[in-house]
């Protein structure tokens, strides 16, 4: 049967051919496609999850409601109180409220790998004439480091020479030259309506990404200082040990504590729609070539049973059963499938090789350009062999079991007549 | 052991008719019976319906004391497989394979096809065929085609064979030929033979005449 299978094959090769071409379109353009975005996005999650913290525990900010403030100026005993002015406005702290409790619930949790509290601000930042504002960030460097990679884009000076105060502080690429300020030199910096304090600059980064670069650091001593507010803090930064626990681990932790809980996903949100957007894409595609390469089968099948009818009739006259008829038909569409899975996808994966030795440039805001990441794992490859394969069993079944339905009297009376 | 048909009717078509009626008739080892009549007058049903390829709207067939009607699909192909032979009025050769694969795909179903090798090469040399076993069907005239689909009919040693008019679209060289192909297979492997004619000279040439008319038989 299997080489009568193939032999019909041969005998029509034009149309073996133009099937064959459908599902090798279908499972190498699936395999690239795939492979290049699957790639982007890897790189783009992976740009993230390295570069910053996993889960960020922030101050929270409510606006303040008409009887917010009731209880604070008349005590509980006020049954209602009407204000002429109502009041209204940020309830604005500024700060976690028991930062002590948060550092035993993160040194003893298993899942946390590092933290970093902070202090983060708005600050003007001056040189002569020069002045950018800017947002400040008070930190620890040796913990800060240990939670995004901040202190690997410096290149020039350290980021541990901020140490734990004095006065030092380190500037982005881009406000550096805002400011026309040199390593080891001086620059202003105020905060609210505080005095001017001069800061040294004692390292200059540089993460590709201007906004990024449009930012201050400095030591957490410093920044409460220069803000009138000793052992305050809005932030803290925790890195997990692994990533995919975020999610998890942000939810917990918002049911047992009053502060505002981001994991990096839900704040790179904007980033997971396009994701979401460009894998639906990939499934559209893929789906409209294998539904067209799918009906390719059907057609072929189809004529061929129609054309070989006698053929039918005859192999169940010598003896042949329908499930022998089936597997006739059937071997035929899967033979097809299956080699043109397997061309596609070794030929997707050339292409995919091909384009890693290309350049792009960066992300959009980046300065910099690096070869493209394409994917190549397992998955998709196996994704695409079994989307080929299963197109093209779906589409030889119904030609063949109708060929296997066929009676070879029917065919018989209804040829001689 | 025997073919037997009892009470058989068969009717056909839309609006129904009556194609066969009451036809009772029995085929015994080794028999070599010819079945005559004028065209439409429902020879090639009978055969059909004797050869386990239809089924009957009454009556019933039964072939080695089995009833047709009452066989599971896959005892049918074992016993069209193994015990049944058929050779149409067109030879149904399958175009993409040689002659000797034609021959050879009866013994394939059945796993066979090395031990029936040499058989079937000597079967296509008897007819004449001995030089073009790996022949195309279309490298072949129609009367080889047709010698071809004899010698794919006998590769199993069938114990009964069919025979649809073979003869029928063949010229008289070609047509004594594949006669006498029956008649030796008839008299060497005493495999019983129905043979649907209507050649007054061959029908002579079988052990007995069944004559057929508007679907009864004519003794
Ligand atoms: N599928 C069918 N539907 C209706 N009538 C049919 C069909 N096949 C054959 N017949 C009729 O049955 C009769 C016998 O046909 P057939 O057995 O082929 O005769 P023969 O072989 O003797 O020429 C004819 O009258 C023919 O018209
Ligand atoms: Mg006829």
């Amino acid at each position: 049967m299997i080489s009568l299978a193939l032999k019909y094959l041969v005998s029509r090769k034009r149309q073996s051919l133009f099937t064959l071409l459908g599902i090798f379109l279908g499972a190498a353009g699936y395999v690239t496609i795939s492979g290049f975005f699957v790639g982007f996005q890897r790189y783009i999650i992976d740009q993230l999850v390295n570069s910053s913290a996993h889960v960020f525990i922030q101050y929270r900010q409510d606006l303040l409601e008409t009887h917010s403030l009731d209880e604070a100026f008349f005590g509980s005993d006020m049954g209602h109180v009407f204000w002429s002015a109502r009041p209204s406005g940020r309830e604005d702290y500024a700060r976690i409220e028991n930062p002590m409790s948060w550092y035993d619930r993160l040194d003893s949790d298993p899942r946390v790998a590092a933290y970093s509290p902070q202090m983060t601000v708005a600050g003007l930042l001056s040189k002569s004439r020069a002045s950018a504002s800017v947002t400040l960030t008070g930190c620890i460097p040796e913990k800060q480091s240990k939670v995004n990679d901040l202190a690997s884009k410096i290149v020039e000076g350290s980021f541990s020479d901020i140490g734990s105060g004095g006065n030092r502080i380190v500037v982005g690429r881009e406000l550096q030259r805002q400011l026309g300020v040199e390593l080891s030199q001086n620059i202003n910096v105020t905060v609210g309506s505080g005095t001017p304090t001069p800061f040294k600059v004692v390292g200059i980064y540089e993460s590709g990404n201007r906004n990024s670069d449009l930012q201050a650091f400095g030591a957490l001593a410093d920044v409460q200082k220069l803000d009138n507010a000793a052992n305050r803090i809005n932030e803290i930064d925790v890195k997990l040990k692994d990533y995919n626990q975020a999610g998890e681990v942000a939810r917990n932790w918002s049911k047992m504590s009053p502060e505002k809980i981001e994991s990096w996903d839900t704040r790179n949100s904007n980033f997971f729609s396009i994701i979401n957007l460009q894998t639906l894409m990939r499934y559209v595609i893929v789906g409209v070539v294998m539904l067209v390469a799918g009906f390719g089968i059907y057609n072929v099948l189809m004529m061929t049973v129609n054309q070989k009818m006698k053929d039918v009739a005859i192999l169940q006259a010598i003896g042949y059963q329908a499930k022998d008829i089936l597997f006739l038909f059937l071997f035929q569409g899967l033979l097809l499938g299956v080699s043109g899975a397997l061309s596609g996808i070794l030929v997707g994966y050339l292409v995919c090789r091909y384009l890693q030795t290309l350049t792009m440039a960066g992300p959009p805001g980046s300065t910099t350009s690096e070869h493209l990441h394409i994917a190549l794992n397992f998955g998709i490859y196996s994704q695409a062999a079994v989307l080929a394969i299963a197109a093209s069993i779906f589409a030889s079944f119904l030609p063949s079991r109708a060929a296997s339905k066929l009676t070879p009297i029917e065919i018989i009376r209804g040829g001689v007549e | 052991m025997a073919i037997v048909a009892e009470h058989v009717d068969k009717v056909l078509g839309s609006p129904p008719s009556r194609v066969l009626t009451d036809i009772s008739l029995r085929v015994d080892d080794g028999e070599f019976v010819a079945l005559t009549g004028r065209s439409g007058s429902g020879k090639s049903t009978l055969l059909y319906v004797l050869s386990s390829l239809d089924t009957p709207s009454a009556g019933s067939v039964s072939i080695d004391g089995m009833d047709v009607g009452r066989l599971s699909p896959t005892e049918l192909s074992r016993l069209r497989n193994e015990q049944i032979g058929f050779v149409f009025q067109f030879h149904y050769l399958i175009a993409e394979l040689t002659a000797l694969e034609n021959v050879l795909l009866p013994a394939r179903r059945s796993g066979q096809e090395r031990t029936r090798r040499e058989y079937a090469e000597s079967l296509l040399e008897r007819v004449g065929l001995g030089r073009k076993l790996d022949r195309l069907p279309r490298q072949l005239s129609g009367g080889e085609q047709q010698r071809v689909a004899i010698a794919r009919s006998l590769v199993m040693e069938p114990r009964y064979l069919f025979a649809d008019e073979p003869t029928g679209a063949l010229d008289s060289i070609n047509g004594e030929a594949v006669m006498k192909m029956l008649e030796e297979t008839n008299r060497e492997k005493r495999t019983s033979i129905v043979l649907v004619t209507h050649e007054p000279d061959f029908a002579a040439r079988a052990k007995r005449q069944i004559h057929l008319a508007d679907g009864k038989i004519i003794e």
